[in-house]
């Protein structure tokens, strides 16, 4: 195992009364392609913005490239891009102006891809002119991706990149993910709440809960594994299964369990159980289970 | 030999069964099925990846698999081509084992309708006359 790019250890946060982040722990290796999921205010957001050192930390150790993040060095910086969720920095600049202003900070800066993704997602000499605040909240965020992706960054951290895209954004979005990040070995981690896209380009899926990394793995093996297991609380109750996630003991006599670890036991019990049953799992019903 | 293009395939998200999972099912239903032939040439990983827009990998990991069982060999400077099946896989039975999984979740489905073999073999026979 090559060792991690990103190293997040006992890292909490609070705001006022709310804790946010709670010792969560977490790490993330090069070439890696992760999604971030949770609920709505699970802490998303906050979480990247502690891993890029953006926002203080009230206890924990974050590191990127082996360094600090509140002391990271010129080199380690020009290799991170950031979309932020929702920028409102820098609408009074036109787009030319802030791509301008931008490569004029960043040691290496590749020219005919921003070319290439201006002309390709709409912006035409017109729209380059035009300030940032006249554009609308989809061209906003094709404006900041095509910023963070102008420098060829060796890690790309996304915060919602694809909320304020229509379908058609979101795939123009993926296929440039795909052809010009992905294939360069880029390590990405981008947090969504459209399932679809994640399954398309996230070979590895962490679900952030109650301020910690509830559950990370391959999404292959999770989709593989994962099962819900539905049977009688009598017959369920002493029995303990490998990768056990949760458990609901209804008041219908009913137990539903969750596991990611679906072996041979489980294939054998509902084999001989007739009252037993055991449901292969989408995402969005991992999701649901994982997160509530 | 035909050359095939990315579209030979589609995948559905929202599903419990893994893209590249998938994919090799595709794959291995239209070998099965002949609409792929011994020495044809398969779309290249990149070309499915951008078509369906999915990560390379994923694909990548469908063609290993497909290569590991034999039924794809790769052929210097073509790529991925389909390879020469032995007589046997063209089968009865083994066309028909490739039916299992889908059969599998539509016997759960009856089972928890109620539904006896008899009706719900009577209704596949019908639905297997319609024309599609």
């Amino acid at each position: 195992m090559n060792a991690p790019i990103i190293e997040l250890s006992s890292v909490s946060k609070h705001f006022g009364n709310q804790q946010v982040l709670s010792g969560l722990d977490w790490a993330i290796a090069p070439g890696q392609v992760v999604g971030l999921l949770g609920r709505n205010g699970a802490g998303k957001s906050t979480l990247i913005e502690c891993l890029l050192g953006l926002r203080e930390t009230d206890h924990g150790s974050v590191t990127i490239y082996g360094e600090d993040v509140n002391n990271l060095s010129d080199a380690v910086r020009a290799r991170i891009g950031y979309v932020p969720q929702k920028s409102d920095l820098f609408q009074w600049m036109t787009p030319r102006q802030l791509l301008d202003y931008f490569k004029a900070l960043y040691p290496r800066w590749n020219d005919a891809k921003v070319k290439g993704l201006l002309a390709r997602w709409g912006f035409d000499q017109d729209k380059c002119g035009k300030a940032i605040s006249k554009l609308s909240g989809g061209e906003m965020q094709r404006l900041s991706i095509i910023r963070a992706l102008a420098h060829d960054p060796s890690l790309l951290i996304l915060d919602e990149p694809v909320a304020a895209l229509d379908p058609v954004g979101r795939r123009d979005f993926l296929r440039e993910l795909i052809d010009g990040v992905i294939e360069r070995d880029t390590t990405v981690v981008f947090s969504t709440h459209i399932l679809s896209d994640l399954e398309r380009v996230a070979l590895d899926v962490a679900f952030l809960k109650d301020g910690k990394i509830a559950l990370q793995g391959a999404l292959d093996e999770l989709m593989e594994h994962a099962r819900r297991v539905v049977g009688p609380s009598a017959l369920m109750a002493g029995m303990r299964f490998g990768g056990e996630l949760r458990r609901h003991d209804g008041r219908d006599g009913i137990t539903q369990l969750i596991t990611r670890g679906a072996g041979a036991d489980l294939q054998a019990l509902a084999a001989r159980e007739s009252s037993v049953r055991i449901e292969p799992m989408t995402l969005e019903d991992l999701f649901v289970e994982v997160t509530q | 030999m035909t050359n095939h293009s990315a579209s030979l395939f589609s995948i559905a998200t929202g599903s419990s069964e893994p893209i590249y999972r998938q994919l090799v099912e595709q794959a291995r239903r239209l070998i099965a099925g002949g609409q792929l032939a011994p020495g044809d040439a398969m779309p290249s990983v990149r070309d499915i990846a951008q078509a369906l827009a999915l990560n390379p990998m994923t694909v990548s990991k469908a063609y290993g698999m497909l290569e590991m069982e034999h039924l794809l060999t790769r052929r210097r400077g073509l790529g991925m081509v389909v390879a020469d099946a032995p007589q046997q896989s063209h089968s009865v039975a083994t066309r028909a084992e490739l039916l299992r999984p889908t059969l599998k979740r539509a016997a759960l489905e009856a089972r928890q309708l109620e539904l006896d073999p008899e009706t719900v073999l009577a209704l596949f026979a019908k639905i297997m006359k319609e024309k599609s």
